[in-house]
């Protein structure tokens, strides 16, 4: 069952809701940040977007013209097949209800009393799944005859008794269909769960929580769905005779169906929709179409919403039928392009997809040149469309500015870092208690040493005690260089009376992780504020390689893990990223990208965002030269210009 | 030809001619409204009070202006988009600019006060720090109000809210300084500040004072390893490289030293604190409308 459903603003104010369970508002926070903020972690096609979270799966929709989020959130077990339905159905009445006072400027007040009209969608809703869970239970028992079992034979005498007097009205249609048994009742998929386990779940104590377990069980059977999380004990065996449960307690309950209706519809309905039960149950019996006049005689303000609902929704689909063959007809079209040609130069365009379609491609190209990896280039680009699609440019603003602008603001979304790293800080912070670890990993010559050395010359100016490492124990000269740089380093801090600089070396051969772990005894024991661990370059791709950074994590323990990736590298960059992030095993990811050479491309420095955008892991330092100082940190601004520029 | 000749102009302009008559009738109706005309155009548009609200993410900035506006506090979540409203204030607080006025003049009535609500996540503060400083057609903000939580702060581990609210407040001071040392002299004016010290209801929260001196010392730490730091890249030639134009000085001229909200008066900048809430038993938003109403 639904537990919660929210429509909120864009800008936070949540202007209406209704909880059947706390949800607590966490779970929403959670989805705003990462889907809208972050843009990660989206699971389920682009129509129909799903976030999970803490148990809960969250489904929502967007109505981007008027800023509007529509979310409902319900347990991940349960899988409610009329979500979408319903998030769809209240967009498109909600929207159309509310739109004038929604567009006044200036005030977050919003009058909607839209309770009945939700009450209302969900009773709809939940009975054509029903209707559609009986449609596949009596499909199946029309479809194949097979012996009944004993056991679900009882089982189905009580399980289901709205469905019995239900089951003759669907019925007829179902037979003609019959002839495709196997499509149908995955057509109807897990639209039979709602209904039986919810309701019964929960107006039924005794027997009920028998039979609603079990009906869940063949309910998600019938679905055959892997999404059925909740049937993943069920055997195959299992799987081929509930059906034919199903479809024998249909039989059952057409010989002693009455005498067990009567109570269960009380129970059956109590939860979900206390006040509509009796017209409800009346119309079960009747042909489906009979429906709006029989719950008229019963409830005439009930009549009337659903009537204005229906019409508001017909209006809104007739709406989008028309955006949808829009471009058919010769004159229409024509007329249409100058229209928007003119549309292009004045403003005021309401963006479509085929509007946006070649600015994109022209702005994809641009990012390709700027040497952004392909997937980011593309997905950023999805994301630009995403925004855009249903928006109105601005005035005298054409669509590629419109996407410029969308574009660069995408752009600066990604690379800014969600709280900024203050290296000193956090180094501050543990000062005295425990050296502070930090670790370099990256693909063999991106500068992972170089990099190293540099962030040491720049710890030593703030008069820190590092010790350095040497974690490279497999290439040769690997530990030579760290000596050379650290005779470099201890001469320069001799010469400015700055920190101290100390190198750990055990030689070649050895386990990085072993010494990385002694060094950081070792300093913890001499009073090093920092350690710097180099390691040895490794392929991304090369499992063995990467299997042993997971030991090197544990047994370091450190701080941060940086790695260094070039910006020289082109599309090979989102994939570097991904697997260096994952190579630490569970629960632990790399902390922030150090990207080199950025002195050597030009303004082609897609690299940065192809590693930001694969990971969502911010990038700490540049490396703009060969000297120690030439560190910097990353300033959006110019990043950003940098990339837009043509 | 002399003046006092019967032809003269002022002769023939003091006689009773139809002429002289329309004239006179037409200057005496026009005058009035040149002068009119003149007045209003002269006279700068009345600036409807802007207050832009800041502060970390989850600190309260929308409940807080919704309870501005409505009286009472909505649910909310996090914020994705900036959002303006107008709120009028209430008529027990006088606006410091009418004091003198009568309780029952008309000008009284409801001032309405925009305020503007900014998303406080990381990703998103570059709208606000856009806001704080506008393009130059746009009048910049009357007044800034940074909303934090008092009881976030108290959490002794690693103090992260607290440290997100001072790096937060640091750009944000350091953003209106820049503005004012780059502002021409006739165009810098003051920008008033207040920190809010919000959630007091809570069992945890800290009061205004101590948010206030938390909130310094914070500052003060933050301002220093920003000066020790790695500097920001810039543009060299037509890629990356060299260093970032460093505007000139740290946050309050030097960034040593213990730093005090006083120090930035010299920018005009005039920091204060007062604590609210907007749920539960505590002082309320009133102590947040004195200080509006001392602004406007």
């Amino acid at each position: 069952m639904l537990d919660s459903f929210e429509v909120l603003t864009t800008s936070g104010v949540v202007l209406w809701s209704r909880t059947y369970v706390p949800v607590g508002a966490s779970a929403i926070n959670a989805l705003i940040q990462d889907i809208f903020i972050e843009e990660r972690g989206t699971v389920g096609d682009a129509a129909r977007p799903t976030y999970k979270r803490d148990g809960y799966t969250l489904k929502w929709r967007t109505a981007k013209d008027l800023g509007l989020i529509f979310v409902a959130v319900y347990q991940s077990l349960l899988s409610i097949s009329w979500i979408d339905k319903l998030l769809d159905n209240v967009r498109a009445l909600f929207t159309e209800l509310y739109r004038d006072q929604l567009k006044v400027p200036r005030t977050t007040r919003v009058e909607c009393p839209f309770d009945p009209y939700f009450d209302r969608q969900i009773k709809e809703l939940e009975q054509e799944a029903n209707n559609a869970t009986t449609r596949s239970f009596t499909d199946s028992s029309a479809a194949e005859i097979t012996p009944p079992g004993s056991e679900a034979n009882e089982l189905s005498a009580e399980e289901h008794p709205a469905v019995s007097g239900l089951r003759k009205a669907a019925k007829k249609p179902m037979y003609q269909d019959s002839t495709s048994t196997d499509v149908t009742p995955i057509a109807t998929p897990d639209a039979s769960r709602p209904n039986s386990p919810a309701h019964l779940l929960k107006a039924k104590a005794g027997p009920g929580g028998r039979v609603s377990r079990r009906s869940r069980k063949a309910a998600a059977v019938v679905t055959s769905s892997p999404a059925a999380a909740s049937s993943g004990d069920e055997s195959s065996a299992n799987r081929r005779a509930a059906p034919k449960g199903g479809k024998k307690k249909m039989r059952k309950w057409d010989a002693e169906g009455l005498a067990d209706e009567d109570d269960g519809v009380n129970l059956d309905y109590s939860a979900p929709a206390a006040e509509g039960e009796r017209p409800v149950e009346s119309l079960e019996g009747v042909d489906q179409g009979s429906w709006g006049t029989r719950t008229a005689t019963g409830e005439f303000t009930l009549k009337d919403i659903g009537d204005e609902m229906d019409a508001i929704l017909q209006s809104a689909n007739a709406k989008d039928a028309k955006a949808a063959d829009g471009s058919s007809g010769l004159v229409g079209s024509s007329l249409g392009a100058i229209g928007g040609l003119f549309r292009n130069v004045v403003g005021g365009k309401k963006l479509t997809r085929e509007d946006l379609n070649k600015s994109l491609k022209g702005m994809e190209e641009h990012l390709l040149k700027k040497n952004v990896a392909r997937e980011a280039a593309v997905r950023l680009c999805d994301s630009v469309e995403q925004d855009l699609i249903g928006m109105k440019t601005g005035s005298f603003t054409s669509v590629e500015a419109t996407i410029r602008g969308a574009m660069e603001r995408a752009l600066r979304q990604i690379l800014t870092p969600t709280s900024p790293l203050d290296l000193l800080r956090e180094i501050q912070a543990v000062q005295g208690k425990r050296p502070y670890v930090i670790s370099i990993v990256g693909v063999n010559g991106v500068g992972k040493s170089t990099n190293l050395s540099k962030i040491c010359y720049f710890l030593l100016q703030n008069k820190y005690r590092v010790l350095i490492a040497a974690g490279d124990t497999f290439r040769s000269g690997a530990v030579e260089q760290l000596r050379v740089h650290t005779r470099n380093l201890r001469e320069l801090t001799a010469r400015q009376n700055a920190g101290e600089v100390d190198l750990y070396e055990r030689g070649y051969g050895k386990d990085a992780a072993t010494i990385a772990r002694d060094a950081v005894t070792y300093a913890a024991q001499q009073g090093f504020d920092v350690v710097l661990i180099d390691t040895a370059g490794r392929r991304h791709n090369d499992q063995r390689l990467m299997s042993s950074l997971e030991k090197f994590a544990k047994m370091a323990q450190p701080d941060k893990i940086l790695m260094v990736g070039e910006a020289l590298v082109g599309s090979d960059a989102v994939q570097q990223a991904r697997n260096f992030d994952a190579a630490f095993g569970a629960g632990r990811r790399l902390d922030g990208f150090i990207v080199s050479k950025c002195d050597t491309v030009g303004d082609m420095v897609g690299t940065l965002v192809s590693m930001v955008h694969a990971t969502g892991i911010p990038v700490l330092f540049l490396g703009t030269g060969q000297h120690y100082s030439d560190l910097r940190t990353l300033r959006v601004e110019s990043v950003v210009e940098l990339l837009m520029r043509t | 030809m002399a003046w006092h000749s019967p032809d003269g102009w002022l002769t023939q302009g003091l006689a009773p001619h139809v002429s002289t008559i329309t004239i006179t009738f037409i200057i005496t109706l026009a005058l009035p409204i040149f002068v009119h005309w003149y007045l209003y155009r002269s006279r700068a548009a009345t600036v409807t009070p802007k207050f832009l609200v800041l502060g970390p993410s989850g600190a309260g900035k929308t409940a807080l202006i919704t309870t501005l506006e409505r009286g009472a506090p909505t649910a909310t979540h996090t914020s994705l988009t900036p959002l303006t409203i107008a709120a009028p204030l209430p008529a027990t607080h006088t606006p410091s600019s009418a004091r003198y006025r009568s309780t029952n003049d008309a000008a009284l009535r409801l001032v309405p006060i925009l305020f503007t609500d900014t998303p406080g996540h990381g990703k998103l503060r570059h709208l606000a720090l856009g806001l704080i400083t506008p393009a130059p057609p746009t009048p910049p903000p009357t007044g800034l109000i940074f909303v934090v939580d008092a009881a976030a702060l108290s959490s002794e581990a690693d103090n992260a809210g607290l440290r997100d609210a001072a790096e937060y407040l640091h750009d944000v001071l350091l953003a209106l300084q820049r503005a004012y040392e780059r502002a021409k002299s006739s165009v810098a004016r003051e920008i008033p500040l207040v920190v809010v010290a919000g959630k007091l209801d809570l069992f945890t929260a800290l009061p205004a004072g101590v948010v206030r001196s938390l909130l310094e010392a914070e500052i003060g730490r933050v301002r220093e390893t920003k000066a020790r730091g790695i500097v920001g890249v810039g543009k060299g030639g037509d890629g990356l490289g060299g260093e970032e134009v460093v505007e000139e000085g740290a946050l309050g001229g030097r960034a040593e030293g213990k730093f005090e909200f006083g120090v930035m008066e010299e920018w005009g900048i005039k920091v204060s604190v007062v604590g609210g809430n907007v749920r539960g038993e505590g002082p309320g938003v009133t102590g947040l409308w004195d200080w509006v109403a001392g602004q406007i």
